[in-house]
């Protein structure tokens, strides 16, 4: 287990800058996601950590020592690639075996630690098998097996489970969280699933075009946002926004006007300065936030539908346009054309400034 | 009037099935045929005296084991077959290595110079041999090459072509192994020698039959380069028969048979990784 820091790490193609500055400190055995969405530089800061990218500027820690120049075997990590990269001419143990091998380990130990390894993910039987031999989710296994018996400082998985199927995504997501529990180990993992990134870290990292936006435990970032951007990308459906702006104060709270219903006006409960009357703000309300009671309510035209069972999700529009969604429990009484009173409770309502930051 | 018309339309679909196989089926005989009669006819002619085989005499004859006897008598054999594989076999270890590390690298290393130097690679190909004959025979010379296989390998280790497949075929070939392997500690030679060549080995393997195939028939350069006896390999030596002045193209067919079957065995040998590297070697 080790510590890693990133400071001011930077990353230029060309011209062309992908990370843009990011300063990190990862705790030992801390489980830590990077996550955002496409060309984001995710997987560009984790295979930076690997040494598979150089490092334009900046320095990279790994247990307390410079590894920017390091070549990527001696850094004491390693990596569990998105198409698994098994080597397709071994068997499963010689694939687990091949780093020890090469780094001169003896046989026996190269045995211990390969069998170790296979009790711990169940590969027992599958050891003498070709990967070409294995399912997508042995294949995983056998990926993260090659990892662990390496006893590596620090775990790479770069959107390990994006080949997998619903169901065996989900199941490796509790195996990796399980490994991690009994590893205790430092993981840096990437994805663009928030689900995976709110359900494994114990802190997140939000990318979004080479920089940070907002680093924190899952919940921290549910809850208190720092950003319109890190509010939207946490919390499936997305969180619903809408344009207003403050036409007073009332004590601490902003009283607010959307643009989208004005006939209300709703005080939205700030810690800080209530922004002058005129300002232009944006209001965000989770869709889960929707009650059938609330202090507050929109009215909502309800367009479509998703029934997942628990719950539905209940997409409309306010008279003036704008796409609003609502998660209800009681969606089966629901039908299109149906006008629904949302009713909400303001103190969970977050406030944005235009440029998106957080107002608080 | 109903059921007249559906009667009717039934015959009508099989033949436009069954039509169109049969025409493909008469064109690939036809193909299979003009493929294969030279080397039926050269089967019978190797039975035949060189007379009936100038009176075009299309069937099996009583002078096979005459035409051994001679071909055998007028011909080093064991001298002959060895020139040829040394030079086939060394030719062909040497231009896989060599073009598949340049294949491999061109596509693994990015510079800016890489396509343009891969575009002028390319561009060879375009260069006719016959505009390369006489500059590679005074390079030779003056190297002191001339009678030697040595001047028959140099020119074909770097090969354009199969350089341009290896490339293509390294395409796909999975980065992320390649990353894996640094992350386990190889040096790029290693990931070359230890990942790159086993995983790919459908791709050497079609390339060693077609790069052997043509080292192996090569003649009009060891013409030019190799003028003793005791260095021609046996395309020269069938040909230097066939150009006698009384040729015996019964011991001609004896030498063009035997010249065939190394090239026939080790396509026979290799076929199913040939195919599979012809579709493309990662699975």
């Amino acid at each position: 287990m080790a510590d890693v820091i990133l400071k001011d790490i930077r990353k230029t193609f060309g011209v062309l800058d992908v990370i843009k500055g990011v300063d990190l400190d990862i705790k030992s055995g801390e489980f830590v996601v990077f996550v955002g969405p496409s060309g984001c530089g995710k997987s560009t800061l984790l295979r930076m950590i690997a040494g598979l990218e150089d490092i334009t500027s900046g320095t990279l820690e790994i247990g307390g020592q410079v590894m920017n120049d390091v070549d990527p075997s001696k850094r004491g990590i390693a990596m569990v690639f998105q198409s698994y990269a098994l080597y397709p001419h071994m068997t499963v143990r010689e694939n687990m075996g091949f780093a020890l091998r090469f780094a001169g380990q003896d046989k026996a130990e190269i045995a211990r630690r390969v069998d170790a390894a296979a009790k711990i993910l169940e590969l027992g039987p599958l050891m003498d098998r070709k990967p070409k031999a294995l399912s997508g989710g042995q294949r995983q296994r056998v990926a993260i097996g090659r990892a662990i018996v390496r006893e590596p400082d620090v775990f790479l998985f770069d959107e390990p489970l994006s080949n997998l199927d619903a169901e065996l995504r989900v199941h490796m997501r509790v195996e990796i969280a399980r490994l991690h529990k009994e590893l205790n180990a430092t993981i840096v993992y990437v994805t663009h699933d928030q689900v995976e990134a709110m359900t494994l870290a114990d802190k997140i990292v939000v990318l979004r075009a080479g920089i940070v936006e907002q680093v924190g435990a899952p919940l921290d970032l549910y809850d208190d946002p720092a950003n319109l951007f890190v509010a939207g990308f946490i919390g499936s459906p997305r969180m619903n926004v809408f344009a207003g702006r403050v036409i007073g104060a009332s004590g601490t709270s902003a009283l607010v006007s959307l643009d989208g219903f004005a006939d209300k006006e709703i005080a939205v409960p700030l810690q800080g300065p209530v922004p002058s009357a005129g300002t232009p703000i944006r209001l965000g309300i989770r869709p889960e936030h929707f009650t059938d009671a609330g202090e507050d309510s929109l009215s909502i035209t309800i367009d479509m539908f998703e029934h997942l069972g628990g719950e539905t999700f209940a997409y409309g529009r306010s008279t003036s346009g704008e796409t609003i969604v609502v998660t209800t429990r009681n969606g089966r009484s629901l039908s299109t054309g149906h006008v629904l009173k949302a009713g909400f409770d303001p103190t969970r309502a977050l406030l944005f400034a235009e440029d998106g930051k957080r107002i608080r | 009037m109903t059921a007249i018309s559906t009667s009717r339309a039934v015959p009508a679909s099989r033949a436009s099935r069954v039509l169109p196989r049969a025409a493909t089926y008469v064109a690939l005989s036809v193909a299979a045929f003009v493929s294969v009669f030279p080397f039926i006819w050269m089967m019978i002619s190797s039975t035949n005296t060189s007379i009936d085989i100038i009176k075009g005499k299309a069937t099996f004859g009583r002078a096979f084991s005459n035409n051994v006897a001679n071909f055998f008598a007028q011909v080093d054999v064991p001298l002959v077959f060895w020139n040829s594989a040394k030079v086939a076999i060394l030719a062909t270890l040497l231009t896989i290595a060599v073009s598949s590390l340049a294949g491999y690298g061109f596509e693994m290393f990015r510079s800016k110079m890489r396509d343009r130097i891969y575009s002028l690679v390319l561009l060879t190909l375009m260069v006719p041999f016959a505009a390369l004959m006489i500059p590679l025979f005074m390079m030779m010379g003056k190297a002191g090459l001339i009678n030697t296989h040595i001047a028959i390998l140099l020119p074909t280790v770097a090969s354009a072509f199969i350089i341009f497949y290896f490339r293509q075929a390294t395409k796909a070939f999975p980065t992320e192994l390649r990353d894996a392997a640094k992350v386990d500690g190889l040096k790029e030679w290693q990931i070359f020698l230890y990942i790159y060549v086993p995983v790919m080995r459908s791709t050497y393997a079609a390339a060693f039959v077609i790069v052997f195939m043509m080292n192996w028939n090569n003649y009009l350069w060891p013409l030019i380069v190799l003028q003793s006896n005791d260095t021609k390999t046996i395309t020269l030596v069938v040909s230097s028969l066939a150009s006698a002045y009384y040729p015996d193209f019964g011991v001609v067919m004896i030498g063009t048979i035997l010249a065939t079957l190394p090239t026939l065995l080790v396509f026979f040998v290799m076929q199913r990784q040939f195919v599979a590297g012809m579709l493309g070697s990662v699975k």
